[in-house]
């Protein structure tokens, strides 16, 4: 027995001054709105509606929160509250920026930047289907990881962790800049309640210790991501999720595919970054970006005979399976 | 006789696990008490010590200002003892092998005058025009040494951690008390917890209520705070309030002129003694929240340009 979601607001509707032009996406936290302020400036405004807690039919305005949820409705605000300080924190052009936070219909909202352009996602999805053995040129992927980089390390400086960088949370903007978007500290702190049973993270780009209720977060967490981002860049497609890759880690295995094609140092860096242990990693962004700006020659190894017949046996098991 | 005052007040965690530092204000048509308590770490609950302490404070103050106080000085000190009283009971109660503990500063505002307590290391400031007019002493053996070494010669400094006195612990607290003050207009006072002045300098502290209003003022030191303190900063709590002319009813602040002799306004929670203080956000909280955002959003905004 699903709860149906609340209701966003229907287009039109002016909030704090802002009309609504249509609902841009949902999450479990609310809803964002593509809206234009007075002077018909486009907007992205993100509107605080857990939909676990709060109801909202359609074409109402102010949504209901039974009394039994109100404290946990309010713990959530509190950590609406902590993205939008912390991000109205960050003035990085690397980090989606906050515009104003303003409150009516008995909630509140989130004024940000919107941004014109596409997620990395799309650009993977559009690259790999090119069917070339390379997704994305090795410089490419250097210079936009080291642009995202950059905002991570603001976002760290400031206390914050992301802990839901994905390709499709990547945004690349008309005018080529990378972004990063939807932050994820408020996350964090509603997972700490027993009443959320969905996922807080993305398979395949969450650490390990993001699948624990008792692991400890920091930005090795967010920097495993990073990595499981450069290798959905290499390979087209995301790795195995974590719990997978504690029954059976295939991650060297599968960057082998990949010698030759990018270089030894992308790779080994990639290795490094998805770590099962979050202490093998890279402890801090700075760390990371000192390592893939390192811009020594590149050094290519192809596949030894025995690796390729290993590759081959591996291809024609993971067939059967 | 009425009064007119503008409060400002923000408290963040910094690098903490919790944020143990409690604050707040409340009054009468004629009287006004503003507290701030910072609960000791080393010790258990220290989120309860403080609370407590605030919690006593303002019950009696709604009990005894009837709607003003026959004795500030008394009163606060009174009540400061009564709340290390509650720490020993509530210790007692749950069994607990060491008291909780906590510093207190409070303040009143009566008629034209301020009259404050203290006990440990939690400051009061007082600015009037861009002049330190007073500050109180901590009870650490740092400020005590300093003190002490005009007259005799002491060997090696001391932590200024360590304090000699604060509610709950085994003797009776020393609680200082000063007063009455004849406030001028314009006249501002800041309640903090040591988060604030470990890092921040009193020549800077007073520099900002000097030549901002306490509402940019306030959020700014904080900031200083935190970024000073870098990421184990402690708690950093302040409270600020400026004393308006009770016939200059334009200001922004409060007066409590309307209020009749029976109201009584506070921010601090009454909970039932021992029981967790919610974690939840109030209205006041709220605003305050987006506030603080909007402010920081102008700011970075600021720095861009």
């Amino acid at each position: 027995m699903s709860k149906p979601k609340p209701a966003p607001l229907p287009s039109g509707t002016v909030v704090g001054g802002y009309q609504v032009i249509k609902k841009l996406a949902a999450g479990g936290f609310g809803v964002v709105y593509l809206a234009e302020d007075s002077e018909r400036h486009l907007v992205a405004l993100k509107e605080y509606l857990p939909s676990s807690l709060a109801e909202r039919s359609p074409g109402e305005l102010t949504p209901r929160v039974k009394p039994e949820k109100q404290p946990l409705y309010r713990l959530g605000l509190k950590s609406f509250f902590e993205e939008g300080r912390s991000l109205a924190q960050i003035s990085h052009s690397s980090v989606v920026s906050v515009l104003n936070f303003f409150r009516e219909n008995e909630t509140v909202y989130m004024v940000m930047n919107y941004l014109q352009g596409d997620t990395l996602q799309d650009f993977i999805v559009t690259a790999r289907d090119l069917k070339r053995d390379k997704v994305f040129r090795e410089s490419t992927i250097r210079s936009l990881f080291d642009e995202i980089l950059r905002g991570l390390r603001i976002v760290h400086q400031h206390k914050m962790l992301h802990l839901d960088i994905k390709p499709a949370n990547i945004f690349i903007t008309n005018d080529n800049k990378a972004v990063l978007l939807d932050f994820g500290a408020a996350r964090e702190v509603l997972s700490k309640e027993g009443n959320f049973i969905r996922p807080m993270y993305t398979p395949g780009f969450a650490a390990p210790e993001m699948y624990r209720r008792d692991g400890t977060l920091g930005p090795w967490t967010d920097i495993y991501a990073i990595g499981a981002c450069i290798y959905a860049c290499m390979q087209g497609y995301p790795p195995n999720d974590a719990p997978q890759r504690i029954e059976k880690d295939r991650l060297a295995l599968s960057l082998s595919r990949l010698r030759n094609v990018y270089s030894d140092n992308l790779i080994e860096v990639t290795e490094w970054c998805m770590s099962l242990d979050p202490l093998s990693r890279p402890q801090s962004v700075f760390a990371l970006q000192k390592e893939l700006a390192r811009e020594t020659e590149r050094r290519y190894t192809k596949l030894s005979f025995s690796e390729r017949l290993k590759l081959q046996l591996e291809n024609l098991t993971s067939a059967k399976a | 006789m009425t009064m007119r005052f503008s409060v400002y007040q923000v408290s963040r965690k910094g690098g903490r696990e919790k944020n143990e530092d409690r604050m707040g204000y409340c009054y009468t048509r004629d009287s006004g008490l503003f507290a701030l308590a910072d609960g000791m770490g080393g010790h258990p609950e220290g989120e309860v010590a403080s609370q407590l302490a605030l919690q006593t404070l303002a019950a009696m103050f709604q009990r005894d200002s009837k709607p003003t106080l026959a004795d500030p000085l008394r009163f606060l000190h009174e009540a400061i003892i009564a709340g290390h009283h509650q720490l020993l009971r509530y210790a007692t109660q749950k069994s607990l092998i060491d008291t909780p503990r906590t510093t207190v500063v409070a303040c009143v505002l009566q008629g034209k005058a301020a009259y404050w307590a203290h006990c440990g290391d939690s400051r009061l400031y007082l600015v009037r025009g861009d002049k330190l007019i007073a500050r109180t002493r901590d009870h650490s053996y740092s400020e005590l040494q300093e003190t002490l070494s005009q007259v005799v010669p002491m060997g090696e400094r001391f932590n200024r951690n360590v304090l000699f006195t604060c509610l709950g612990s085994p003797g009776k607290p020393v609680v200082d008390t000063v007063g009455p003050l004849l406030l001028q207009p314009r006249d501002r006072l800041l309640l903090c917890s040591d988060g604030l002045w470990g890092t921040v300098s009193d020549a800077s502290i007073t520099d900002q209520l000097a030549h901002h209003p306490i509402s940019d003022a306030v959020p700014e030191l904080v900031e200083q705070a935190l970024r000073n303190g870098g990421p184990k900063c402690d708690n950093v709590s302040v409270i600020a309030m400026e004393w308006e002319s009770a016939d200059d009813s334009k200001g922004p602040g409060i007066s409590t002129q309307t209020l009749g002799e029976e109201v009584f306004a506070s921010t601090i929670q009454a909970s039932v003694m021992g029981q967790d203080v919610p974690d939840e956000l109030d209205d006041a909280e709220i605003e305050r929240s987006i506030k603080e955002i909007n402010e920081a959003i102008r700011r970075s905004s600021q720095k861009k340009n």
